[in-house]
């Protein structure tokens, strides 16, 4: 018997990401890689898979091309089911003709036939731009148990960060009282995740509620959460404990790659019972030659590795000819380094080409420089 | 266009020089080169080669070779239209040499509803890259009955003809005592033609304990494994979803070939490390090839040794061999560690 969906997922997965420069030239946000090996999208899939949500609606919008071939039928994350599986969800027309997304809401709005379809009893909203691993059903259950309309999941950030997130204002029993989107002076330091799970109905509700006032962006944020306290819904906060890395800007990336090259990472990649699945590039092993040391790296497949590698992250098929020296650095899929070169604190972009005896590192000391080829 | 030719391949064969390898798996699923079972190499080439009809023949031992086959998705062959099929032997006592006409005449009906007008033959402990097409071409061209495939001279059991031809010496097996291919071709008496076709380029054979060993060290060439492993046709091989490999401080890394999801802390030269090993702080490990998830843990020093799969090496463990016999350890062995104090 086919049973109701307990929770269906949807991914925003449209963000341009354009403060990652050249890395989003061709392609979304999502689709950036990461890790060695992943693109920033495998976590939010892999955490659907790993907490039983096997129904996920994937949002795109920007530059889908990448994304869309990449995630193909979902078989790479386990998503290719027989009643649902993973389903992309590009913009279409509607009747009223050819409609971009106006906001993050307006994205679901549009898309409510496919939650239509299944008519869950609840949907956890996602977005594509986050590296972390956790549990969704641990927050359904904490949904479930306060009986909340809206969960929204938080966590805490340094007091003086606090102002670069949407921040959520609580009382002692947790429940959101006010929603302030970067605050010149925070009351509050539980940054929002962009993480809801909504019990169905009032997802739908608020939806339809709020499409029809020309007021309103649209967003879930700054539309949707200040319509939901006005009309007195019940808005929990859950708190969650852990690794999360938002990799909008180039250092960000940069930093959230050396975070696992810690000697106690945060980010367990190697967890068996949470693996971050991918679709994988299928390489020969990697190939470390007589010439090469490597000290404190990653490395993925298909890598041929002749010179010194120091701290850094090599993705699949990377190859380094000998006397050439990466410190610090993150080298993305199929680059080339030739001999004698020296890179240092720098992410080079995917297939890039790096000459002989080439010196790439920040002008400024403790910046980070993505090279993406002689033209940028 | 797809392929005239359907591929088989004779995943029967045995040798008894494997020692523990093989003690409960088919040569043809022995690991090799870090991330690749023996078969995925044959089984790569013809799908390379465009033939999308590939029939393994199996021995006895097929549990560990239908785990890694599956449908046969990650080689590109489940389909709707042809793909995969595996055929084990079904215990008949007439068939005394499997892989031989009587193992491929037992499942006629395969070969009766394939739609290819030809068949290539091979082995499955052939390492090397081989392209079909180039075969058959030139196979057509001078009209033979057969072409066989050779290497330096030395015959790789690997033949192509026409499924008629093979159809009609099933048939006459039992009449003229052929039992396979190598038979009709190594009869003098034959009325077939047969030509042998040279293919240059890299070709090693898996068949022996040594030359296992010795080839898989040879793979750490540059000059051979650039041959083996080509951009254009790749190997494919039943894939896992492992991290990248993390050198940790302490780890010294020379001249080997290293799968995904290992954790090193320890020195490695001249080894194949597959997937999910873990070589603790101090060791050192040379001259080995270490399979999938292995553990070995702290101040060891391995040389010259082969791990099966699952073997754990406490702490302070010594194991020596050499390259005329290596130190084979048995899949799932735990050595206790010693502690000098």
């Amino acid at each position: 018997m086919k049973q109701k969906k307990k929770c269906v997922a949807m991914l925003l997965a449209g963000g341009q990401g354009s403060r990652l420069s050249s890395l989003t030239k061709d392609k979304a946000k999502p689709a950036v890689a990461y890790g060695g090996k992943y693109r920033i999208i495998d976590f939010p899939l892999s955490n659907c898979t790993n907490s039983g949500i096997d129904t996920v609606g994937v949002l795109t919008q920007y530059l889908p091309l990448v994304l869309h071939s990449y995630i193909g039928i979902g078989s790479a994350w386990d998503l290719d089911r027989l009643h649902g599986g993973v389903t992309v969800l590009p913009p279409y027309s509607e009747t009223s003709g050819l409609r971009w997304y106006r906001g993050t809401a307006n994205a679901i709005y549009q898309n409510l036939n496919y939650l239509k379809q299944y008519n869950p009893e609840y949907v956890i909203i996602l977005s594509g731009d986050h590296i972390y691993k956790m549990n969704y059903t641990e927050m359904l259950d904490y949904h479930m148990e306060k009986k909340a309309d809206v969960s929204i999941s938080v966590i805490e950030v340094p007091w003086e960060e606090a102002s670069r997130f949407g921040i959520m204002n609580t009382n002692e029993d947790l429940e959101i009282i006010e929603f302030e989107e970067k605050p010149k002076s925070p009351k509050s330091n539980l940054a929002s995740m962009g993480i809801y799970i909504f019990k169905w109905p009032v997802l739908k509700e608020f939806l339809e509620m709020d499409d029809k006032n020309p007021e309103s962006t649209n967003d879930f944020g700054k539309d949707i959460i200040p319509l939901l306290l006005e009309e007195k819904k019940k808005v929990i906060a859950y708190p969650f404990k852990g690794y999360w890395k938002d990799v909008g800007t180039v250092v960000s990336l940069w930093e959230a790659n050396m975070d696992l090259l810690k000697e106690e990472t945060e980010l367990d990649l190697y967890d068996r019972d949470w693996r971050i699945y991918s679709a994988n590039p299928n390489r020969p092993p990697q190939y470390i030659a007589p010439s090469a040391e490597i000290e404190e790296s990653l490395i993925n497949e298909g890598c041929m590795v002749e010179g010194i590698i120091q701290h850094s992250v090599l993705f699949q098929g990377v190859t380094v000819a000998e006397g050439s020296v990466i410190r610090d650095s993150v080298i993305m899929p199929d680059a080339r380094v030739g001999k004698n070169a020296l890179i240092e604190r720098a992410i080079i972009a995917p297939g890039i080409v790096v000459e002989d005896h080439a010196v790439i590192r920040p002008s400024k000391e403790d910046a980070v420089t993505l090279f993406a080829g002689e033209e940028s | 266009m797809s392929s005239p030719m359907l591929g088989i391949i004779n995943a029967a064969t045995e040798f008894d020089t494997f020692e523990t390898l093989t003690a409960h798996r088919s040569l043809a699923s022995l690991p090799f080169a870090g991330r690749y079972r023996v078969i995925d190499f044959m089984l790569s080439n013809m799908v390379n080669s465009g033939i999308t009809n590939v029939a393994i023949f199996t021995g006895q031992e097929i549990r560990s070779l239908m785990d890694h086959l599956g449908s046969g998705k990650q080689w590109d062959l489940d389909r709707k239209r042809d793909g995969l099929f595996v055929f084990s032997p079904e215990g008949h006592s007439e068939i005394e040499r499997f892989g031989s006409f009587a193992h491929l005449a037992s499942n006629m009906t395969y070969f009766l509803r394939s739609k290819q007008k030809y068949v290539v033959i091979a082995n499955c402990y052939t390492i090397g890259t081989i392209d079909f097409c180039q075969i058959l071409e030139r196979h057509l061209k001078t009209e033979a009955d057969i072409t066989e495939v050779v290497h330096n001279g030395k015959s790789l059991q690997t033949y192509i003809l026409s499924k008629e031809l093979l159809l009609s010496l099933f048939e006459q097996y039992k009449n003229q005592g052929y039992y396979s291919i190598l038979d009709v071709v190594h009869d003098k008496r034959h009325q077939y033609q047969i030509n042998r076709y040279e293919w240059t380029g890299y070709i090693t054979a898996i068949d022996s304990l040594s030359s296992y060993y010795l080839n898989s060290l040879d793979i750490l060439q540059p000059s051979i494994w650039k041959q083996v492993f080509t951009k254009e046709e790749p190997v494919f091989t039943k894939v896992k979803d492992e991290p990248p490999t993390r050198y940790k401080k302490g780890s010294k890394v020379t001249n080997s070939m290293i799968a995904n999801g290992c954790m090193i802390e320890g020195e490695v030269e001249n080894c194949i490390i597959f997937r999910a090993v873990k070589i603790g702080k101090g060791s050192i490990v040379r001259n080995s090839i270490i399979m999938q998830k292995c553990r070995i843990e702290e101040n060891c020093v391995l040389d010259g040794v082969i791990l099966d799969k699952d073997v754990h090496i406490g702490d302070g463990i010594e194991l020596k061999g050499t390259a005329e016999a290596p130190y084979v350890v048995k899949k799932g062995t735990v050595q206790r560690g010693v502690h000098h104090s």
